[in-house]
């Protein structure tokens, strides 16, 4: 009897396997190419958007837990040759994203590929795609080096690759020592290591910047700008709005697991632009007070200057114009990403 | 920025993620960590003490003490001891000592192999670098397997060191190559491999470190008690006497079935029983390991 259980469970285990293969073909359909990754792209640089299947695509990707949606029909496109920040606050689904994205999480809905390709389906997933996760993490014992190594095993890699990837993070003189023992700064050093095991054209990182110092941040900044630029996919996710303001290009901004704003970082801000306000220095603020009209809003500032929302500086300017005023200074305050950012989240993720 | 350039990967020509890679990459996990060598010297210990203890049994199995209650009957089984399936029965258990505490080492190992990778949170890197979970198991099998069959080998070395010289000082000999004893050894590897591999799927199923080894000493020595008393108590309603061969569900009263040419207990089972009850347990286990793999999201 128990042989025969035993066979009907194996019998279910081919069955399983099967349909994961028949996935992997359907997979391969898709339009973008699986080529392997360009091992002579190692020292020269390549223009952006060149990489073969460097771009990563989510379509109505929805993480369902119990009566919880933690992302929901979210759809965004990532870009070679570009660094995206992936932003939102805490609970917005972010990480949830991200693992679904490398096939550690199963969407109840939804796709996400990269090159086309579901992570899963990869041929040589770490060739293709590296990734730093929160949870970027080694057994305490185990020093980073063999760390790495036991990765270049599974992996494919020589194992001399774990060295490089040593240096290139300024491990080196810790590679010996148990990861146990690291500070937070070295374990995401490490990480990061890992992510560049396999020299991937996709960058995949959560929440990079978490426990680095000033010149931790540097490097990791540097070191992502360098890798957009020879046309690699960077796709970051952050809080820590300053330094993304500071590194991406693209942004794409998600609150409640729904997408609240996607699109270049400076498009982004600009949207929301109708929230700024207007500065304006003029000898005579109260007649332009009264030339302004309804649609505008003024706040005298402290040095007699004018804060002016609900209309527009060429508005501004036309009206003292018509009114024969004196315009000393007339300037656009843009809003920050910090402004922007929270006026496309707050409140929308209060209840998490 | 040249420091990016990797000679490492320009000059080797990828591999990609074979089978072999995948185990030695699983049992570079269990060297490179503290683990493993702990055990072997706590197994190396209880290895030590059960040659002893089992050195002094038999011992008195073949020299009864003068003051032995029923000297007759003592004498009578010293007598059989000493004819040569005796003598061979007396080798072959020496040539097994460490095993009850051995197979409980390699199954918590067995165990360790899978939630290691969950108490460290290193399961992550493990199923980005190789999606086909069911890839990463069946390595992980075969790393347990390999080092459950090391303990083995590391066992029987000492056993075999010490044996001859036991024999000796007993005045009894016999040949360990004999079948008995031979027999013995290579039933003691199925064991030491298939509870290695009980304790993988068992980690498989139950991710938590804490509890896999919880449920390991349970199952290990808590399932003989429970179905001993489950099943005298069934016997005593309906008085057949397979009812006592029952236990034989429990994982180690099968194991010891299987170990035992002949009958391990009154009613017990054919050895074959006790072989295919631990087989399916060992298959059960992992395949129902595989298939929460699959289906689990990797936390």
């Amino acid at each position: 009897m128990v042989v025969l259980l035993a066979a009907l469970v194996l019998g279910g285990l081919a069955w399983l396997a099967w349909r994961k293969a028949g996935h992997n073909t359907s997979a391969l359909a898709a339009d973008v190419p699986l080529r392997p990754l360009g091992r002579p792209s190692g020292g020269r640089s390549i223009p952006a958007g060149q990489l073969p299947g460097g771009r990563i695509v989510a379509s109505g990707l929805t993480k369902r837990y119990r009566d919880v949606k933690a992302v929901d029909s979210l759809s965004f496109v990532v870009e070679p040759g570009r660094v995206t920040g992936f932003l939102g606050p805490n609970g917005a689904g972010k990480t949830t994203t991200l693992r679904m994205l490398l096939g550690l999480a199963e969407p109840t809905a939804g796709t996400a590929t990269v090159g086309g390709v579901r992570y899963a389906d990869l041929d040589e997933p770490v060739r293709r795609v590296g990734a730093v996760l929160e949870s970027g993490a080694a057994h305490k014992g185990r020093s980073g080096r063999d760390h790495l190594r036991v990765l270049c095993l599974e992996a494919g890699l020589p194992l001399a690759r774990a060295d490089e990837v040593l240096r290139l993070t300024g491990l080196t003189a810790a590679g010996d020592r148990a990861f146990g023992g690291y500070s937070l700064g070295m374990r995401q050093r490490l990480a990061v290591a890992a992510a560049l095991l396999g020299d991937p054209q996709v960058l995949i990182l959560d929440e990079p910047g978490n426990g680095l110092d000033p010149e931790g941040i540097r490097w990791m900044r540097d070191l992502l700008r360098t890798l957009a630029a020879r046309g690699r996919t960077i796709l970051v996710s952050s809080h820590q709005l300053a330094e993304m303001e500071l590194l991406a290009d693209d942004l794409i901004i998600i609150a409640d697991g729904r997408l609240a704003a996607m699109g270049p970082l400076a498009s982004v801000v600009d949207s929301m632009a109708r929230g700024g306000r207007t500065l304006v220095r003029t000898p005579e603020p109260e007649k332009l007070t009264a030339a302004l009209g309804r649609d505008a809003v003024v706040t005298p500032g402290e040095a007699g200057e004018l804060y002016v929302t609900g209309v527009d500086a060429a508005a501004i300017g036309d009206a003292a114009q018509q009114a024969g005023l004196a315009i000393h200074q007339l300037t656009t305050e843009r809003p920050d990403l910090e402004a922007a950012f929270l006026e496309l989240t707050t409140g929308k993720a209060a209840i998490r | 920025m040249s420091t990016l350039s990797s000679p490492a990967l320009e000059a080797a020509r990828s591999t990609g993620t074979t089978p072999l890679r995948l185990v030695r990459a699983e049992i570079m996990k269990i060297r490179t960590t503290s683990t493993w060598w702990l055990f072997l010297i706590g197994f190396i210990v209880f290895t030590a003490l059960a040659l002893t203890s089992n050195g002094f049994s038999h011992h008195f199995q073949l020299y009864p003490q003068q003051d032995v209650s029923d000297r007759a009957q003592a004498l009578a089984q010293a007598a059989q001891a000493r004819t040569p399936a005796g003598v061979a029965a007396i080798a072959a258990s020496m040539m097994t000592s460490g095993q009850f505490l051995g197979v409980l080492f390699v199954m918590l190992l067995g165990s360790l192999v899978v939630t290691n990778e969950f108490a460290y949170q290193t399961a992550t890197a493990t199923f980005l670098a190789v999606p086909r979970r069911t890839a990463v198991v069946m390595a992980k099998l075969t790393a347990a397997a390999c080092f459950g069959a090391l303990f083995w080998l590391v066992a029987t070395v000492l056993d075999g060191v010490v044996t001859p010289f036991f024999l000796h000082s007993q005045h009894v000999s016999t040949p360990l190559t004999g079948w008995t004893v031979l027999r013995s050894v290579l039933l003691n590897l199925l064991a030491f491999v298939l509870w290695a591999v009980f304790g993988l799927g068992l980690g498989t199923l139950i991710r938590s470190q804490v509890g896999s080894i919880i449920a390991g000493f349970a199952v290990y020595l808590g399932g003989f008690a429970a179905m001993e008393l489950l099943f005298h108590a069934f016997y005593y309603f309906y008085r057949a006497g397979w009812v006592l061969g029952g236990p034989v569900i429990a994982p180690s009263v099968a194991a010891n079935v299987m170990i035992t040419p002949g009958q391990a207990f009154p009613h017990a089972p054919p050895q074959w029983a006790g072989l295919a009850i631990m087989v399916g347990y060992a298959l059960v286990l992992t395949a129902g390991g595989i298939v929460l793999t699959l289906r689990r999201d990797v936390p």
